[in-house]
């Protein structure tokens, strides 16, 4: 399997008042196509960073990420954003759906900014919500779904557009034990049907170890990667 | 991102904060009204002093006198007016008049004083080729210009009281001036005129008109003033420099050229129309400024909003556009409603205006209107001015809202999720 994305030596610091706070030491790895990354460390670890940058939010300070063959040190802010939207598929800890927008309308939202009909675009929202067991909550704001449907929502628009990589930075971490399985068990499900890359970030250890590989991180270095101790199978 | 989709989104954040967007829009609503308002019933009031000013002067009639009000007046010669008349194109009557001063004119019958201030000789049919609405005989008939012992009086020289004259057509009454040249004639009243009011410098109700022929020698043949009937106003300036240039030494006249004070008036009234236009235009900047406040705090206050859409692929432009097109519908939506309340508003002010302007009890003096009736002003609206209007409010909106929007555009996607 190819590498479909590369990190190599990346260092990025923040400036808190007068000082620079160094969040990522050089870090290197590459994932291949649909594999299942988790990176797991603890909180102030870096690992948030890093995902900030191989999804091209944000840019390294040296190092360099290639994503699917694009260098995104090269790349404008709008050629960025368009590889956000068109091979980039982020979930959050604390879902950031817009709350004025019912599920079906949240989801749409990547096609809406990609231009797509209207719609087809509210067709293939609604598969995506089927898929992720919301059919009966499309018509739903976020304030009247649970932290669970809020997050499947989340994972329905990241996929929507069909990317290459979905990044999801602590998508249990707001989530109850049960709940948070059950979205992981979700996002794993849709691994192994689509064949998406899936990077997860997590400090939990049940979860890190649902993983193909695990990237161990801690104090902006990565300490260690290791193979799924249960062989992949969670 | 289609820009549909853009304006759909824009529209639905504004409908979800509706009492904010409506207190914003109606900060341009109120620019808009005061600038439509203002130049429309600014146009009103100027065409209705204009037309207040056409009514007072005969804008065609230009008033030719020797010398000048200040250094002293002579008089001219039928060769004076003869070279008027044949070369100066655009003219189309020219008549002389003979002012006789010191008259008095009393009924022959019942030596009943009449009234009158100014006792004028006159060709009678080239008068009242000059002045068609003036010199309309109430009784009687204007006489053709052979008779010299008739005469015509102006409404006031003998209905001193409204009701019954001091004298009557066909009746006689003396002439007599005390000059130089002393005049004692007894004339038969030919006409009397109705009422006419002021032309440019005098009212000729308060005249009295002989014929020419009824004024001995030697001074038949000094006129006091030349009337000049032009065919086209606008050309009074150049007719007027024309006539001078008849004379040998041109600035041993004066002309009074009623088209002349009247582009002056239009002038100031225009300059006056723009003053109120700048206060106005005052009104929709400060709506703008609104526009910008409440941007920023809705900037503010959707920072995470716009991290997520960065986030999941919005370019800066597209959320450049969706808070662009936010601050152009308040601009759209706020002139169009500008427009119709502008409308409403000059209809409503135009008519308050009107009521203090009618005719108010007028004193008998000299100088008075023609008629005394009201002036009203009606809104005038031009489509150059609501159009005008209209885009300045949308570039207004645009300006101010376009910090805010660049502000949010700018936004750093990774700090934007973090905000709380």
């Amino acid at each position: 399997m190819k590498a479909l994305l590369e990190a190599h030596d990346i260092k990025k610091a923040y400036r808190m008042g007068k000082l620079l706070v160094p969040a990522l030491r050089g870090v290197s790895f590459e994932a291949k196509e649909g594999e299942f990354l988790t990176i797991f460390g603890p909180s102030g670890s870096g690992k948030s960073t890093l995902l900030h940058l191989i999804g091209g939010l944000d840019r390294p300070d040296e190092g360099e990420i290639i994503i699917d063959g694009f260098n995104i040190l090269e790349m404008s802010g709008d050629k960025l954003a368009e590889l956000r939207l068109t091979k980039i598929g982020f979930v959050f800890q604390f879902f950031n759906l817009l709350p004025r927008l019912t599920a079906l309308r949240n989801v749409e939202l990547p096609l809406t900014i990609a231009g797509v009909p209207e719609k087809e675009a509210m067709e293939r929202a609604k598969e995506m919500l089927t898929l992720v067991g919301l059919e009966t909550r499309i018509n739903h704001k976020p304030t009247e779904l649970s932290g669970g449907e809020q997050q499947r929502v989340a994972i329905a628009r990241a996929l929507i557009n069909n990317p290459k990589i979905v990044l999801a930075d602590e998508p249990t971490g707001n989530l109850d034990t049960k709940t948070g399985w059950e979205i992981v068990q979700l996002m794993k499900k849709l691994n192994e049907e689509k064949g998406q890359t899936f990077i997860v970030v997590t400090h939990d250890p049940h979860i890190a170890e649902t993983a193909d590989r695990i990237i161990h991180i801690k104090d902006g270095l990565i300490e260690a990667i290791k193979e799924a101790p249960r062989g992949n199978k969670p | 991102m289609r820009l549909s989709r853009i304006l759909a989104m824009a529209w639905e954040n504004m409908t979800q904060r509706k009492l904010r967007t409506s207190l914003t829009t109606l900060g341009v609503v109120i620019g808009i009204t005061a600038i439509i308002s203002l130049a429309s019933l600014g146009e009103g009031f100027r065409l209705g002093v204009k037309e207040r000013m056409e009514q007072g002067f005969e804008l065609n009639v230009l008033i030719v006198i020797p010398g000048s009000f200040t250094s002293g007046l002579g008089s001219f010669t039928p060769q004076d007016v003869a070279n008027i008349r044949e070369n100066v194109t655009g003219v189309e009557i020219v008549t002389p008049i003979i002012t006789l001063p010191q008259a008095k004119l009393n009924n022959t019958q019942t030596n009943e004083g009449l009234n009158a201030i100014t006792v004028g000789a006159v060709n009678f049919s080239e008068m009242s080729q000059i002045f068609p609405d003036r010199f309309i005989p109430l009784t009687g008939e204007l006489p053709s210009q052979e008779e010299n012992d008739t005469v015509v009086l102006g409404f006031r020289t003998c209905y001193l009281n409204d009701v019954t004259p001091v004298v009557n057509v066909g009746e006689n009454v003396t002439l007599q001036i005390d000059d130089s040249v002393p005049i004692n004639k007894t004339l038969q009243v030919a006409a009397i005129l109705n009422k006419g009011g002021t032309s440019g410098i005098t009212n000729f109700d308060y005249w009295a008109f002989i014929p020419l022929n009824a004024v001995p020698a030697p001074i038949n043949e000094k006129y006091n003033i030349i009337l000049v009937k032009v065919s086209d106003p606008e050309k009074s300036e150049q007719i007027a420099k024309d006539i001078e240039n008849t004379f040998e030494n041109p600035y041993s006249i004066s002309i009074l050229v009623p088209i002349a004070f009247m582009r002056q008036v239009d002038r100031i009234l225009n300059f006056v129309q723009l003053f109120l236009m700048a206060i106005a235009s005052i009104s929709l900047l400060v709506a703008g400024i609104g526009i910008m406040n409440i941007m920023t705090v809705s900037v503010m206050e959707r920072t995470r909003e716009i991290g997520i859409l960065k986030a999941i692929g919005a370019k800066s432009r597209t959320v450049l556009g969706m808070f662009l097109a936010e601050a152009v519908l308040i601009g759209i939506i706020g002139g169009l409603i500008g427009m119709f309340t502008g409308y409403g508003v000059s209809y409503g002010l135009a008519y308050v205006l009107s009521s203090f302007m009618q005719p108010q009890q007028q004193q008998d003096t000299i100088f008075r209107t023609p008629e005394t009736h009201g002036m009203n002003i009606n809104p005038v609206f031009s489509p150059e001015w609501t159009i005008t209007a209209f885009v300045f409010a949308i570039i207004v909106c645009i300006i101010f809202g376009l910090y805010p929007a660049r502000k949010a555009a700018k936004l750093n996607p990774v700090e934007a999720l973090r905000y709380e």
